[in-house]
């Protein structure tokens, strides 16, 4: 893939849509989340194969994205908790 | 107590119990860091998949059932408190660095290997309620926007909108985090 400044200059089959770095920008939660339309996402993948400003920024997004879901994990119940599960268990077993 | 009875207890804390710290984790998120408040709803959510044991098919992910049903306490409480005003309105918070700063200071998100995880949690807890379960249910436990706007009973642009403004929070708080440990300029 021959890379090319933005806004994308390579040539397009015709009929296709074309995005701007703005429009590819404001797609790119939707476009990460895997929430975008088959021909909305091409649209995107598109311009990222030929935009060299577009593609740093996804990529970022994405570090993000993969940060944050990985927050999740990690967690431990606080002592007592376990206790307190058996106890209510016992109770309602009564 | 009959005999089938505590061999029933049994068989659930063997099956449930292995997963409270899951279960802690997602509470305390949901409940902005709140731990009585998420021991109160692990405790719910046991409750109710004890109580629903029965249905419970053997073999099947009895984590994500259990995730499903605390999902659903917090989710239906949360939907009671929809009626009460929102305290502070997101866009009335003060303006943070511009919402690409982080990008720009550190375009390689090297920033995700240094930066302490308690603190982007807190930033995710400060988020205020309807922004925070987005957050939670989309980035954390990985929903897609339909589910999530089920669940919170809002439009599909409505979570759209909701992540893309905590997201970007979250990036202007850990920009904040960088320039503080000197990590950018």
């Amino acid at each position: 893939m021959t890379e090319c400044s933005t806004p994308p200059t390579g040539a397009e089959r015709p009929g296709e849509p074309k995005l701007s770095c703005e429009e590819a920008l404001a797609r790119v939660y939707e476009y990460l989340d895997g929430e975008l339309g088959a021909a909305d996402h091409d649209a995107v993948r598109r311009h990222l194969e030929k935009c060299r400003n577009c593609y740093p920024h996804f990529d970022f997004e994405r570090l993000f994205l993969d940060y944050v879901h990985e927050l999740g994990a990690g967690e431990k119940a606080r002592p007592g908790l376990e206790d307190r599960v058996r106890e209510m268990l016992a109770a309602e077993t009564d | 107590m009959s005999i089938p009875a505590e061999q029933r207890r049994a068989e659930f804390e063997d099956e449930a119990l292995i997963h409270l710290d899951a279960l802690f984790g997602l509470a305390l998120r949901l409940s902005g860091g709140d731990e009585p408040r998420a021991e109160d709803l692990v405790q719910e959510t046991m409750l109710k998949a004890y109580r629903a044991w029965d249905r419970f098919e053997a073999g099947t992910n009895c984590r994500a059932w259990l995730m499903t049903i605390l999902r659903n306490t917090f989710i239906n409480q949360f939907r009671k408190q929809k009626s009460r005003p929102v305290p502070v309105e997101f866009d009335q918070l003060a303006e943070r660095p511009s919402s690409d700063a982080l990008y720009e200071a550190d375009p390689e998100g090297r920033i995700f290997d240094h930066i302490i995880d308690d603190q982007v949690i807190a930033a995710i807890d400060e988020l205020p309620e309807e922004f925070r379960v987005a957050v939670v249910l989309s980035d954390l436990e990985g929903l897609s926007y339909q589910e999530v706007a089920e669940l919170m009973d809002i439009p599909v642009g409505t979570v759209k909108s909701r992540l893309f403004r905590a997201r970007k929070r979250l990036q202007g708080r850990l920009y904040e985090y960088a320039v503080e440990m000197g990590y950018v300029k």
